[in-house]
C-alpha cells in the first residue's frame, strides 16, 4: 500500500489559521468537558466521603487493569438539557479492559442529584446496552442511583425507549449469552433494583450498597410498615437470605476487588478473524488535523489529508481513485486492523453514489469493517442530476449501507447534512460506533441554507399574496431560522442529545477506532445479503 | 494497585504504568523499565530493569515468592489486604443456627475469648451433631441457649462482644 | 576382570554420605543395600541403592541407632559389609562388635580401637604415650579442691570437654578459678544427658586456635600413611560449616611435623582404616592432639581434590584385606579445595534451624565442583534429621582461586522454600581475614557484624520485587495478558 504523499503546507497562513482556530475549539470542548465531569457542588462531595464512597471515577479507575485505555462514550451528554443539572446524564459508560477483558463498563454518578436517572440518562444507559448487545461485551454496571428523576418521570418512564428498555436489554443480553456484573455501591431502588436483579454476578457493599423495589419511606406510606435500609435490602440480607446479591463487601475497594475476580473467572470468546497486521503509527503528525480542518463549514478541503492522519503509516489503498472523485473510498489499516474507508470529497454525485455502493459491497464480500468519514451536505440536485438517476444512486448507495453485514464506524469530522448523512451511515444506521469532532454541525441541511430557504418560500409566499416584499421581516424571519439552527447544528446539541457516541479530539480518532474495532469483532458478522437495488 | 507485596517488615506496591515497547512497573511510586522479562514458573531466569541486567532463580510456594538475587536470597508474601472477607463485619458478632435443634455443649462462656474457628457451640439436629465455630476472634457475650435446650433455625444462639474500633 | 572386593555392601546410613558411598559402590561393581525409616521411603540413597530395607523406630534417628536391625537387614540382604557413613554408629564399638560377631566386614576399624579413641580420656593418654603433643589437661576427682588446685597449676583460660562425646555438648570455657567448679558440673551432667557418661575434664584452652585435621589411612598392621591435613576452624555452636585442604600459611616443617604425628599415632594403634586425628593449633605453633575419628569425615572430599584418591574406596580396599592404596612418598597435593556445608537453618538468628520444602534446586555444574547431597526438587526438610542439606566442594589451581571460585558456585547455587545458609557462606569466604587466612574457631563470633547481611540498595530491592511479581500467574497475565490493541494503547483517556 502507498503512503498517502500530503499536500498541504504546515506553515502555509491557512494552516496556521485553521490550527488556531481548531485548538480554541478543542480548548472549549476540554473545558466542557472537564466541568461535565468534575464539577459538583462540595456539598455532594462531602456527603460522598461521609458515607465512606468514591466518586465513580475512581471507582473505574480501580476497576480498569493498571495502564489500559479507557474509551468513554458521550461524556458531554445532556450538556444543553435542564439547565446543565446533570452533567453527562448523570452516568458513565465507556469500553474498558477488566481482568484482561474487553468490557463496556455504566456507572451511576451519585455525586449528580444523588445518582437519579433523567430521560437522557436512561438513553444513555439503553445505548450502552445496545452496544452491548450489537457487539457481544459483557457489562459491568457500577450502581448508585436514587431511581428515576421524578419530576421528569414521563420522560423517563413510560415509553418504548425509555427506562423500560434497559431491563429488556439486559434480559436479551443474558438470553445472547453475554455476561453481566452488578457492583452495588448505593441504593438500587425500584427499576434500579433489576439491574443486580438481571445481572449474572452482583457484588454489594455492606453499609451503602441497597436493592429494594421501594425504599423505606414508600414501605411504610404504602404498608406502614417500618424498616431500616440495611434490614429491607442491605447487603448481608441479600447474600444470606434472599439470594439477591452474590458477595459481600466490606468496602468499596473490596467490591471491587471481588468484580475483578469475578471477571477473571469468565471465558474468552472468540473473536471473528478480521484481517489484521501489526500496527504502525500514521507517518504523519496526527495533530496536523488540526490546520487541515477549515475554520468555514462552507469551506472544502481533501478527505486524503485526514485518512493520512489516522490510519496505519499513512498507507491507503485507494479504490477507483479517477472515478467518483467527490467520495474517497479506499483500504487502510487502523491500529492494524485492515478497513474500508469511505470519505466526502464534496457533494455526492451519481458516479460517487455508485462507487460508494460498490464499494461498500467489496468490503462486504471482503469481511472487512467500514469506516465512514462524514462531511457531507448532501448529494446532488437538478434537473441534470435527477434525470440521471441521483435519487436511484443514493438509494442503492443507502441500500447497500443499511443491509451491510460488517460492523460500521462513523467519524462526523465536519458537516453532516441531509441525506448524505443518511448514506454515509448516519446514527440511523445501526454503526456499532459513532464519533464526532468539536467543530462538527449536523442538520437536515445548514443554518444559512434554511434560512436562505425559508426566507425564498417567505418571499414568495409574500408575491403570491400580491403585496410588497417586507424586507425587515424577510429579514427577522432569516436570522431567527439561522440562530435556532446554528444552536441545533453545533455538535453540541448532538451530543446533549445522545445522536452519537461522543465529541472526541480528533487527535484521539485513531485509538477511538481502534478500541472500537477490537470491540466490534466479539460479535459474529452479520447475513449476507441486500434489498432490491433499484438499477 | 495491582499487586501488594511484603519482604521483610515492609509492604511494597507494584502496579503496571504501560506495557509498549516495553513494560513499565511502577514499584513504591517509581517508575522502572522492564527490558527483558523472565518466563513464568519456577526455575532460574533473567529480568533486566533499568538497563541492568541481573539473573536470579525463584521459586513459588502458593503466595510466597523466593528469589535467590545478587548472591542473597529474598522471602516476597503476596499481601491480600482483604484477608478478613467480605464475610467480616456486623454479621459476625452473632452465632445463628443453621437448623433447629438442641444444644449438646456450650465449649465457651460469657466473658471467655474465643479464636476464629474454635468450636463455640456443639449442637444436634436430625441425629447429627455438628461443633458451629466462632465467625471471628472474639469474647463471648452470651450465650443464649444452655446445654439441653431446643431452637428454631436462624435463631441466634450465642453473641460475640462487638468488635471495638481499635481491634 | 576382577572380581568384586564384596559382593554386597549395606550402608548403614542416610542423605549425602549414604548416596556418596553408594556412587562408589557402583563404579566398584558392588551391590548396594539401603536402610531407611519410613518417612523416606522416597528418599535419593534409597532410589539409589540396589535393595533397600525399612528400619523402625521411635524416631527416624533412633531406627538409625538400633544396632540389631541393622545388623539383621545386613544378614537378611546378604550383605557381606557393612559401611557405615560418618555419624549414627560409625564410632559405636558395640556395633562394630556386632557387625564382626554376625560374620559382616566392618568397612573401618575394630572395635578396639574405635572404643580407645572414642573415649578421649583414653586416646589423650594414648597419645600421650606415643610421643603426640596433648593439652595439658586434669581429671576432677571427688576432691574438687584438689581438682581446681591442679588447674589453677596449668594455667587458665581453660576447656571444660566431656570424655565421651563431641559436637559441643558438655562443653565450656572457663577462665577463673572461681567459676571452674561450678562449670564442671554442669558439663558433667550435660554430658551425662547427651552422651551417657558425665565424665569431663579440664585442658589448656588455646586462645584463638585453628582446628587443623589430617586425614590417614592404616592397613591395621602397623602401616600409616597420611593424606595430608585439612583446616576447619570456621565454626559455629562448635560445628564446622567451612573446611579446607590444605591448611592456609602453614609453614612446611609445621606442616611436616602434624601430619608426621598423625601417622605416629595410626601406626601405634595398628589402626585400621581411615580415619582422621584433629589437632588444635595455637598462634605461637604450638599444638596439641584433640582427638581421633574412626571413621570417615564429614569433609574428607577436600582431600580427595586435591590427592585425587576417592577414600571411599580406599576403605573399601583396606577392610577387604588389600592393604594401602599408595605409599607415602606418591601421595602428593594439587591445588587447593574448599567444603561448605549448606544448612537448613537462618544465620541472622543465630543459625536457628529451619523447615521448609525445596521448591527449586538449582545447582551449577563445573569441572572443579562437587556438589554432595541427598537433596531432591520438592523434598520437605523437616526436624527430623541434622540441618545440613549439602556439600558444595571446589577446587582450584591455589587457595584464591579456590575461594573465587568458591564465592561464584554458592551465588550460582539456589535451594529455594527453606531458609538456608548459602548467602552467609559466600559472606563467609568473601571477608579479608578469611582471604587472608586469619582463621580460628572464634572467626565466626569474632566477625559476627560484619558478616550480617548488608543492606538492601534500591536498585536490587526493584529488581527482586519485579522477579518476584512476575512470578505470581494474576500478575503476568495482568502484565502480559492484556488484549490488543490495549496494550499498545496505554492509559489513554479520551
Amino acid at each position: 500500500m502507498r503512503k498517502i504523499q500530503s499536500m498541504i503546507s504546515t506553515s502555509s497562513a491557512d494552516f496556521r489559521r485553521y490550527e488556531t482556530h481548531n485548538r480554541r475549539l478543542l480548548a472549549e470542548f476540554r473545558e466542557r468537558q472537564e466541568k461535565a465531569r468534575h464539577a459538583r457542588p462540595q456539598r455532594d462531595l462531602e456527603r460522598l466521603s461521609k458515607q465512606g464512597k468514591m466518586r465513580p471515577r475512581e471507582r473505574i479507575e480501580k476497576l480498569l487493569d493498571p495502564g489500559t485505555p479507557f474509551l468513554e462514550l458521550s461524556s458531554l451528554a445532556a450538556n444543553m438539557a435542564y439547565d446543565g443539572d446533570s452533567p453527562s446524564a448523570s452516568s458513565i459508560v465507556g469500553i474498558g479492559v477488566v481482568s484482561g477483558r474487553e468490557v463496556v463498563i455504566r456507572a451511576d454518578d451519585p455525586t449528580v442529584k444523588g445518582g437519579a436517572w433523567y430521560p437522557l440518562t436512561a438513553k444513555k444507559i439503553v445505548r450502552a446496552l445496545d452496544i452491548a448487545m450489537e457487539n457481544r461485551l459483557p457489562v459491568i454496571h457500577l450502581c448508585d442511583s436514587a431511581g428515576g428523576f421524578l419530576q421528569l418521570q414521563s420522560e423517563v418512564f413510560p415509553d418504548k425507549y425509555m427506562a423500560g428498555r434497559i431491563f429488556r436489554n439486559q434480559s436479551i443480553l443474558s438470553k445472547m449469552g453475554v455476561k453481566q456484573l452488578a457492583l452495588v455501591f448505593g441504593h438500587c431502588t425500584a427499576g434500579g433494583a433489576y439491574i443486580p436483579g438481571l445481572s449474572d454476578y452482583s457484588v454489594i457493599v455492606r453499609g451503602t450498597g441497597a436493592v429494594f423495589l421501594g425504599g423505606p419511606p414508600l414501605v411504610k406510606a404504602a404498608t406502614g410498615e417500618e424498616v431500616t435500609v440495611e434490614e429491607l435490602g442491605g447487603a448481608d440480607m441479600h447474600t444470606s437470605i434472599s439470594g439477591t446479591c452474590d458477595y459481600p463487601a466490606g468496602s468499596e475497594e473490596e467490591a471491587i476487588h471481588i468484580g475483578r475476580e469475578i471477571v477473571a473467572q469468565w471465558d474468552r470468546p472468540r473473536k471473528w478473524d478480521c484481517q489484521q497486521e501489526a500496527p504502525e503509527d500514521p507517518a504523519y503528525d496526527p495533530e496536523e488535523l488540526y490546520g487541515i480542518i477549515p475554520d468555514d463549514i462552507k469551506k472544502q478541503f481533501d478527505m486524503r489529508e485526514v485518512i493520512a492522519r489516522i490510519v496505519d503509516g499513512s498507507r491507503f489503498h485507494e479504490y477507483q481513485p479517477a472515478y467518483g472523485a467527490t467520495l474517497v473510498c479506499g483500504f487502510a489499516n487502523i491500529w492494524g486492523y485492515k478497513v474500508g474507508i469511505l470519505a466526502n470529497n464534496g457533494v455526492l454525485f451519481n458516479d460517487s453514489s455508485l462507487k460508494g455502493g460498490h464499494f461498500i459491497e467489496l468490503c462486504n464480500q471482503n469481511n472487512t469493517p467500514l469506516v465512514f468519514l462524514q462531511n457531507i451536505t448532501g448529494y446532488m440536485i437538478g434537473r441534470e442530476y435527477e434525470r440521471r438517476g441521483i435519487t436511484k444512486d443514493g438509494a442503492k448507495m443507502i441500500m447497500a449501507q443499511s443491509c451491510s453485514r460488517v460492523p460500521k464506524f462513523t467519524v462526523m469530522c465536519n458537516g453532516s447534512f441531509g441525506a448524505g448523512n443518511y448514506g454515509m451511515c448516519g446514527r440511523a444506521y445501526d454503526g456499532r460506533f459513532l464519533f464526532t469532532w468539536p467543530n462538527h454541525q449536523i442538520g437536515v441541511m445548514g443554518g444559512d441554507q434554511a434560512a436562505n430557504t425559508l426566507a425564498e418560500v417567505k418571499v414568495n409566499q409574500m408575491k403570491r399574496n400580491g403585496g410588497a416584499v417586507d424586507e425587515e421581516e424577510v429579514r427577522r424571519l432569516w436570522e431567527q431560522t439561522r440562530s435556532a439552527y446554528q444552536e441545533q447544528l453545533s455538535a453540541y446539541y448532538s451530543t446533549s442529545e445522545l445522536w452519537d457516541d461522543g465529541i472526541i479530539d480528533p487527535v484521539d480518532t485513531r485509538n477511538a477506532l481502534g478500541i472500537a474495532i477490537s470491540a466490534s469483532l466479539n460479535a459474529p458478522l452479520g447475513e449476507p445479503g441486500y434489498g432490491v437495488f433499484r438499477f | 494497585m495491582a499487586i501488594r507485596l511484603s519482604l521483610g517488615d515492609e509492604v511494597h506496591h507494584v502496579t503496571i504504568l504501560r506495557r509498549h515497547p516495553h513494560l513499565v512497573l511502577v514499584i513504591d511510586g517509581e517508575e522502572h523499565e522492564v527490558t527483558r522479562l523472565p518466563g513464568a514458573g519456577d526455575g532460574r531466569g533473567v529480568v533486566s530493569i533499568g538497563g541492568h541486567e541481573v539473573a536470579f532463580a525463584r521459586a513459588t510456594l502458593g503466595d510466597r515468592q523466593v528469589v535467590r538475587l545478587g548472591g542473597r536470597t529474598f522471602d516476597v508474601s503476596r499481601v491480600d489486604p482483604f484477608s478478613k472477607g467480605g464475610a467480616g463485619g456486623g454479621a459476625q458478632d452473632a452465632l445463628k443456627a443453621p437448623m433447629p435443634g438442641a444444644v449438646v455443649t456450650v465449649h465457651r462462656q460469657p466473658g471467655e475469648t474465643v479464636a476464629r474457628g474454635e468450636p463455640l457451640i456443639t449442637i444436634e439436629s436430625m441425629k447429627l451433631q455438628t461443633a458451629l465455630p466462632a465467625p471471628r476472634d472474639g469474647v463471648v457475650a452470651e450465650i443464649l441457649r444452655a446445654e439441653g435446650q431446643t431452637f428454631e433455625k436462624d435463631e441466634v444462639i450465642a453473641t460475640l462482644e462487638p468488635e471495638t474500633e481499635d481491634a | 576382570m576382577t572380581a568384586p572386593l564384596f559382593r554386597k555392601i549395606l550402608v548403614a546410613n542416610r542423605g549425602e554420605i549414604a548416596c556418596r558411598v553408594m556412587r562408589t559402590l557402583a563404579e566398584m561393581g558392588i551391590a548396594s543395600v539401603a536402610i531407611h525409616h519410613r518417612v523416606e521411603a522416597r528418599a535419593r540413597h534409597v532410589r539409589m541403592a540396589d535393595e533397600a530395607v525399612e528400619i523402625t523406630g521411635e524416631t527416624p534417628v533412633a531406627a538409625h541407632l538400633d544396632i540389631d536391625q541393622i545388623v539383621e537387614a545386613a544378614r537378611a540382604t546378604g550383605a557381606d559389609a557393612i559401611h557405615p557413613g560418618y555419624g549414627f554408629l560409625s564410632e559405636n564399638a558395640r556395633f562394630a562388635e556386632a557387625v564382626a560377631a554376625a560374620g559382616i566386614a566392618f568397612i573401618g576399624p575394630d572395635a578396639a580401637t574405635i572404643s580407645l579413641m572414642g573415649d578421649k580420656i583414653s586416646a589423650r593418654n594414648f597419645a600421650e604415650a606415643n610421643g603426640v603433643a596433648v593439652a595439658p589437661s586434669v581429671m576432677p576427682t571427688d576432691d574438687i579442691d584438689a581438682f581446681v588446685a591442679r588447674a589453677e597449676g596449668i594455667g587458665f583460660p581453660l576447656l571444660i570437654k566431656a570424655a565421651a562425646g563431641g559436637g559441643g555438648k558438655g562443653m565450656s570455657i572457663v577462665r577463673s578459678a572461681a567459676d571452674l567448679a561450678e562449670a564442671a558440673r554442669i558439663a558433667a551432667s550435660e554430658a551425662l544427658r547427651y552422651f551417657g557418661d558425665g565424665r569431663v575434664y579440664a585442658e589448656t584452652y588455646v586462645e584463638r586456635p585453628r582446628h587443623i585435621e589430617v586425614q590417614v589411612l592404616g592397613d591395621g598392621e602397623g602401616g600409616a600413611i597420611h593424606l595430608f591435613e585439612r583446616e576447619c576452624s570456621v565454626q559455629r555452636r562448635f560445628q564446622k560449616i567451612i573446611e579446607e585442604a590444605p591448611a592456609a600459611n602453614l609453614a612446611p616443617g609445621l606442616r611436616e611435623e602434624i601430619c608426621q604425628s598423625a601417622v605416629r599415632l595410626a601406626a601405634a594403634a595398628k589402626y585400621r582404616n581411615a580415619g582422621t586425628v584433629e589437632y588444635i593449633l595455637g598462634a605461637d605453633g604450638r599444638f596439641f592432639f584433640l582427638e581421633m575419628n574412626t571413621r570417615l569425615q564429614v569433609e574428607h572430599p577436600v582431600t580427595e581434590m586435591i590427592t585425587g584418591l576417592d577414600l571411599v574406596r580406599a576403605q573399601i580396599e583396606i577392610a577387604a584385606g588389600k592393604g594401602l592404596p599408595l605409599a607415602q612418598a606418591d601421595v602428593a597435593v594439587n591445588g587447593h579445595a574448599i567444603e561448605c556445608r549448606v544448612c537448613a537453618e537462618d544465620p541472622d538468628r543465630d543459625f536457628m534451624p529451619e523447615t521448609g520444602q525445596v521448591q527449586y534446586l538449582g545447582v551449577p555444574e563445573e569441572g572443579w565442583l562437587r556438589f554432595e547431597s541427598a537433596l531432591d526438587q520438592g523434598q520437605k526438610i523437616t526436624a527430623d534429621f541434622d540441618p545440613m542439606l549439602a556439600k558444595l566442594v571446589v577446587h582450584g589451581k591455589d587457595r584464591g582461586q579456590a575461594i573465587d571460585r568458591s564465592i561464584e558456585a554458592l551465588g550460582g547455587l539456589a535451594v529455594l522454600g527453606v531458609k538456608t545458609n548459602i548467602d552467609y557462606l559466600a559472606r563467609v569466604l568473601g571477608h579479608d581475614a578469611f582471604r587472608a587466612g586469619e582463621l580460628h574457631t572464634g572467626f565466626v563470633k569474632e566477625h559476627g557484624a560484619a558478616l550480617a547481611p548488608p543492606a538492601l540498595p534500591a536498585e536490587t530491592l526493584a529488581q527482586v520485587l519485579a522477579a518476584a511479581a512476575l512470578g505470581f500467574r494474576e500478575f503476568q497475565e495482568l502484565a502480559l495478558g492484556t488484549p490488543e490493541p490495549y496494550a499498545a494503547i496505554g492509559g489513554w483517556r479520551n
